[in-house]
């Protein structure tokens, strides 16, 4: 049987093209963000009011003007249970900077359980719990932890699924601060 | 004419390569292996093995989870009335540690564990053939993250059988008396 040649070099290229494109997207998957978080990144973030774990009514518009690290974490998420205390010193440390770390717990424990986990890791930022509709809100949340960091301006600047390192989390709030801050300026 | 062919084909291609899916997350799943059709006695409990198998690179936790906000591998079985579920065995799990708490040892069941359930139908149950219903939960992680609890249904069928016919012993007799 005769081969066509041009449809060797086309199948040829055509898998060269697979390849690279794997390639560059593995790499990049190497820092776990999902596509639904990369089409979120520059829009405003969902709007959502949930009550806190001490009653307060909380809505995402009262943080205008800082930077947001919004996590999204449930008791039974180990990776959550790590990176929670460095939620608390990034709070501790860029709060006077603007920082505002927002945890919205997403699972079926009591509020009672939620408030002892939260007390045992030390946290000092508000939890709120979460509904269902806010988790669409925000692309689903299939899978914990999911952190949003939003600018000054309220949009989202980044989102990460999964447990990251400190230093990236950290990177990741220096961009919500710096995002943004030129329309506060101007206010 | 044929570098018109190559231009469509090229464009077909890197369609085709640029709407693969964008590597992100696996979702993890949990499949139980077929369970062969049983035969159990009436009146005896018999020990009934069920296979889980969980895909790579995830973990559940075991049925003694290291913490008590930590969700356990459960297994409910709702059997038809006079066919009594007895206790159901958990393997121990894998102390491991993970990424993202190398300090700390989780107990968790990879790649695949065994349930032992105890069935023993009552002796009133009529033979047959029974189907039983269920469902495991489990919750799973992979090396960074963790993805909400899930409840699986689990079904398998018994054939119910008559136990031997009881053992008879001979009445006692009193001894002859060959005179």
């Amino acid at each position: 049987m005769k081969r066509d040649p041009f449809i060797i070099i086309v199948a040829a290229m055509a898998l060269t093209i697979m390849l690279v494109f794997g390639f560059h997207m593995a790499r990049r998957s190497s820092r776990p963000i999902d596509k639904a978080g990369a089409q979120m990144k520059g829009q405003p973030a969902p709007e959502f009011t949930l009550q806190s774990l001490d009653g307060k009514t909380v809505h995402l518009a009262d943080f205008r003007g800082k930077g947001v690290l919004l996590n999204f974490w449930a008791t039974w998420c180990q990776p959550c249970k790590i990176e929670m205390p460095w939620f608390v010193e990034l709070q501790k440390r860029y709060g006077p900077q603007g920082l505002q770390v927002v945890g919205v717990a997403m699972d079926d424990a009591s509020p009672e359980d939620i408030s002892k986990f939260a007390k045992d890791l030390g946290v000092n930022y508000p939890v709120l719990i979460g509904k269902e509709a806010v988790g669409d809100a925000y692309g689903g949340v299939p899978f914990m932890p999911e952190t949003f960091y939003i600018g000054r301006d309220g949009k989202v600047v980044d989102k990460v699924v999964g447990l990251i390192s400190r230093s990236d989390i950290e990177e990741d709030v220096k961009k919500a601060l710096a995002e943004g801050q030129a329309v506060q300026a101007e206010r | 004419m044929a570098y018109n062919r190559t231009l469509i084909s090229l464009l077909i291609f890197t369609s085709l390569a640029i709407s693969q899916d964008i590597p992100g997350r696996k979702i993890p799943s949990v499949t139980m292996s077929p369970v062969p059709l049983k035969t159990v006695t009436r009146g005896k409990p018999t020990d009934i093995d069920l296979r889980f198998h969980i895909s790579p690179g995830f973990h559940v936790n075991s049925n003694k989870p290291n913490s008590e906000f930590l969700i356990p591998t459960a297994l409910k079985i709702n059997a038809p009335t006079d066919i009594v579920i007895g206790k159901i065995t958990y393997p121990p799990g894998q102390e491991a540690s993970f990424p993202f708490a190398p300090d700390e040892k989780l107990s968790v069941y990879r790649t695949e564990f065994t349930l032992g359930v105890v069935v023993r139908p009552l002796v009133s149950v009529v033979p047959g053939k029974y189907m039983l219903h269920g469902e495991l939960k489990y919750q799973a992680c992979d090396n960074a993250a963790c993805y909400p609890p899930k409840k699986m249904p689990v079904d398998f069928e018994v054939k119910v059988v008559k136990g031997p016919p009881p053992h008879r012993r001979n009445p006692a007799q009193s001894p002859h008396v060959h005179g």
